[in-house]
């Protein structure tokens, strides 16, 4: 109940410029758009060139668990497809949605949209900050050789 | 005055102080003024200072409320089942609920105890006792669950239980009921002869905190009813009230309240222990349950043991006897201190408080009147320090405010009287509304009391609430006792009989609670960690579906292939990892109660489809907006393959 009524809130507090998944290929807040402010607790992510294979086979097995009932890679699920969301969000962003839900959907314009479009509210999944990492590093690998 | 012109004075007493009261509304709240009020609002969203864990009696549960506000938070359940959270419902709870008799779906859960360290409250645990078919139960206070339950053989009323050493060393467990020990087919007019009273010590494992029955005392066939363990100078002894002195068998009303005197039983446990560890005494062959859940697992198992080691009167020398105490005692109370015990005689005129230093010298000097089955009698001068002269009528039980008082409750004259330790004078009283049984200050049972307010744990409420048909709410009262006076805060309506309680400031048990259970350290053998590894598995008739659940769907939610005559497990797992997320499962015509699976646990409902056709499955607990559409299809068909289908993830 507590998330029925945020829920709302928060939907009457932003104006969102269109909706889709990342399907829909037009112009709209899904694509590339990075947010001007770093909310959350994680304000600087230190990313490598290629990809940590070990890192990401680890954060495979995190995101099998706790992600993903809710995101798949290519479609839209419960949640947004995660195959590509490195491309459109920072790293930082990433790793705040899954260490900081909470500060995120109260005050990122990004999320706010993409709940009013899911409607409803990610849960913290209780995941610690390597794990977390290990997740992004799978997700970046996963991007890569989509490409 | 003999026992019958005193008991009908009593009967007159109550009616007399019911009747005077239901008509004047004034005494009983309506000369409160709005500090009253205040004392005890709690705003939206504020918390309340302490917590209030309150046997529900006959509804076998305990229910945990916030002071001063006394709002309910939660019913835990214990020995009675509970369909809204699965308990004794789910595959994984069942095996508490076992006992020698079989399935046991109810008791009458009456004195809570919380486990101490050094003598003061540590909020780790709350033991509590199971009077109907003698057992203890252990609540684990970091997710509000039981976690064990052991059954106490050769007892019958568990009700002298489950009262905690200085450190819960041990629990005790008297039997209020004395039976033929071993059980055997005799004539109940060989009560005497024949019957015996268990007194049994239930060591707990200062880590884990598993129960394991140790020893038995095997006693005069009266009945044991309240205990208190020593503290401080006294803390390697155990006291514990007894009636029946007169071992009557029927009419106990009358028979049992002849003599003079009854006994407060004084066992040094330490010693006794001592021995028993060392060999003494024989062990016996019986039968008693004990169930662990595994945190782990989260699922109970039920084990049967077979021997119990007991000790009779020669085997203890020197470690037990009996000081005599005035009529049909209730309450022994041991005072902060550890020196003073305070009998409350139900039929007594006086409260008497013994001395724990004088009984040792009682003992050392050999003041003994009599021997009861070699069971030395200790002179009752030589082991009293005092008596509270004119305190009231009834007295029942009695706590301390860590201040030099004591508060005793009184059954029928209705009041709890503040006294005073050094001089044993009555400085106050109150009347309760109505017939007050146990009274509880936070931590009034230790060596620290915070000494703040009393709460009264009422028998009867008559004209206190609006009426619901002959069966009205019970209800417990609240009382300021921070100044000289005490002073009426609140009446709040209790679940079953509110029995007994125990308190202890919020602080001590809010840091360490649970918010779920990791899904990563989910070792239940029918868990589902991920939703790729959802399915549905046969073995025989038995349908195996490893279901997970997560805001807003189950996985799977399409199955096929299920006969008429298969027995379905539905195995769900909730993924979620947040706090204040359980989903709830229920199918329809299941033949037991819903599933409500708190974040990272596997709960197990069993189904029996009796008709082909399709059935619908939900989600019972309201979970998100999309908490409608949480719901799934399973079809149910009349022979054919029994080939399982499902849509895969
Ligand atoms: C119960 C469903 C659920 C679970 C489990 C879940 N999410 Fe989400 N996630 C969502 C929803 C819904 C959104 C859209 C934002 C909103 O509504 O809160 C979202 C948004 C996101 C976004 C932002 C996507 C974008 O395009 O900006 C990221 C990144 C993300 N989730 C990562 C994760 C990771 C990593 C996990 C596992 C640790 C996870 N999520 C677990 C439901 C879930
Ligand atoms: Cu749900």
């Amino acid at each position: 109940m507590k998330y029925f009524m945020l829920l709302f809130t928060a939907l009457w507090l932003v104006a969102c410029s269109g909706n889709n998944g990342e399907s829909a290929e037009n112009k709209s807040f899904m694509e590339a758009q990075q947010p001007k402010k770093t909310y959350g607790k994680i304000q600087h992510v230190d990313i490598g060139e290629g990809i940590d294979g070990t890192m990401s086979k680890a954060g495979k097995e995190i995101f099998d668990m706790k992600c993903n009932a809710c995101h798949k890679y290519d479609e839209r699920y419960v949640g947004p497809a995660l195959g590509k969301v490195t491309q459109r969000r920072t790293p930082e962003y990433v790793m705040n949605m899954i260490l900081d839900t909470e500060t995120m959907i109260e005050n990122d314009d990004t999320v706010k949209c993409l709940m009013q479009e899911f409607l409803m509210k990610m849960p913290n999944q209780s995941v610690d900050e390597k794990d977390a990492r290990n997740v992004l590093e799978h997700l970046r690998d996963h991007a890569k050789s989509a490409q | 005055m003999s026992t019958q012109t005193l008991l009908r004075l009593m009967v007159l007493a109550v009616s007399a102080l019911i009747m005077s009261c239901s008509g004047n509304n004034e005494a009983g709240g309506g000369a409160l003024s709005g500090d009253a009020a205040s004392r005890v609002y709690v705003a939206p969203g504020e918390k309340d200072e302490f917590y209030n864990f309150v046997s529900g009696g006959f509804s076998g549960q305990l229910a945990v409320y916030g002071l001063p506000s006394g709002r309910l938070f939660r019913v835990i359940p214990v020995f009675s089942v509970d369909p809204e959270k699965g308990w004794g419902y789910t595959e994984e709870t069942k095996p508490m609920l076992m006992t020698s008799h079989g399935f046991v779906p109810w008791d009458d859960a009456h004195h809570p105890d919380m486990s101490q360290t050094g003598g003061v409250a540590d909020g780790k645990w709350v033991f509590i006792n199971g009077n109907n078919t003698p057992r203890i139960a252990r609540i684990d206070l970091t997710d509000f669950r039981t976690k064990e339950i052991i059954e106490i053989p050769n007892a019958a009323g568990n009700h002298s239980s489950p009262f905690s050493t200085e450190n819960s060393e041990y629990v005790v467990a008297g039997t209020r009921f004395s039976v033929p020990i071993p059980q055997e087919d005799v004539s109940i007019q060989q009560y005497s002869e024949k019957f015996k009273g268990a007194l049994s010590f239930v060591k707990v494992d200062p880590k884990s905190g598993n129960m394991n029955l140790d020893f038995q005392l095997l006693v005069p066939g009266f009945d044991y009813d309240l205990a208190r363990a020593g503290k401080g100078p006294s803390k390697d002894w155990m006291f514990m009230s007894c009636y029946n002195s007169e071992q009557a068998n029927t009419m106990k009303e009358i028979n049992a309240s002849q003599n003079d005197k009854d006994f407060i039983v004084a066992i040094n446990w330490k010693k006794c222990a001592e021995l028993a560890a060392a060999g003494k005494g024989s062990m016996m062959n019986v039968d008693y349950a004990h169930n662990v859940y595994n945190d782990e697992t989260h699922s109970a198992s039920h084990t049967m043991k077979k021997q119990v080691r007991v000790l009779t009167a020669d085997d203890i020398k020197g470690a037990l006897f009996y000081m005599p105490t005035p009529k049909s005692p209730h309450g022994c109370d041991v005072d902060p201190s550890g020196e003073l015990i305070v009998g409350g005689g139900k039929l007594a005129t006086v409260i008497p408080v013994m001395s724990f230093s004088k009984m040792l010298k009682a003992i050392e000097g050999g003041k003994v009147d009599k021997m009861i089955a070699g069971i030395p009698v200790l002179n009752y001068k030589e082991c009293l320090a005092g008596e509270v002269q004119r305190p009231g009528l009834g007295p029942l039980h009695t706590e301390f405010d860590g201040k030099g008082f004591a508060y005793t409750s009184f059954f029928v004259s209705s009041e709890i009287v503040k006294w005073s330790l050094k001089d044993f004078k009555v400085v106050d009283r109150v009347p309760t509304y109505y017939s007050i049984g146990h009274l509880c200050i936070p931590g009034g049972n230790s060596t620290k009391p915070w000494g703040k307010y009393v709460i009264a744990y009422n028998k009867i409420t008559k004209d206190r609430y609006l009426p619901t048909g002959p069966e009205l709410t019970q209800s417990a009262q609240l009382f300021d006792i921070s100044g000289d006076k005490m002073k009426l805060l609140l009446d709040f309506p209790t679940i079953g009989e509110p029995h007994y309680a125990v308190a202890c400031p919020a602080d001590m048990i809010m840091k360490n609670s649970k918010k779920m259970y990791q899904i990563t350290e989910n070792k239940h053998p029918y868990a589902t960690h991920k939703e790729a590894d959802t399915r549905v598995e046969r073995k025989g008739n038995e349908v195996h579906v490893y279901m997970t659940s997560i805001r807003s769907h189950f996985a799977p939610d399409n199955i096929e292939g299920v006969k008429v005559g298969d027995k379905v497990y539905w195995h769900v797992t909730n993924l979620e990892q947040d706090w204040d997320v359980p989903h709830g499962f229920a199918v329809i015509g299941a033949n037991n109660s819903e599933a409500l699976i708190m974040p990272g646990e596997t709960c197990t409902i069993v189904w029996e489809p009796k008709k082909a056709g399709v059935y619908p499955f939900y989600c019972s607990d309201f979970c998100s907006a999309l908490h409608q559409e949480m719901q799934g299809y399973v079809r149910v068909s009349n022979g054919g393959s029994g080939q399982l289908t499902w849509n895969k993830r």
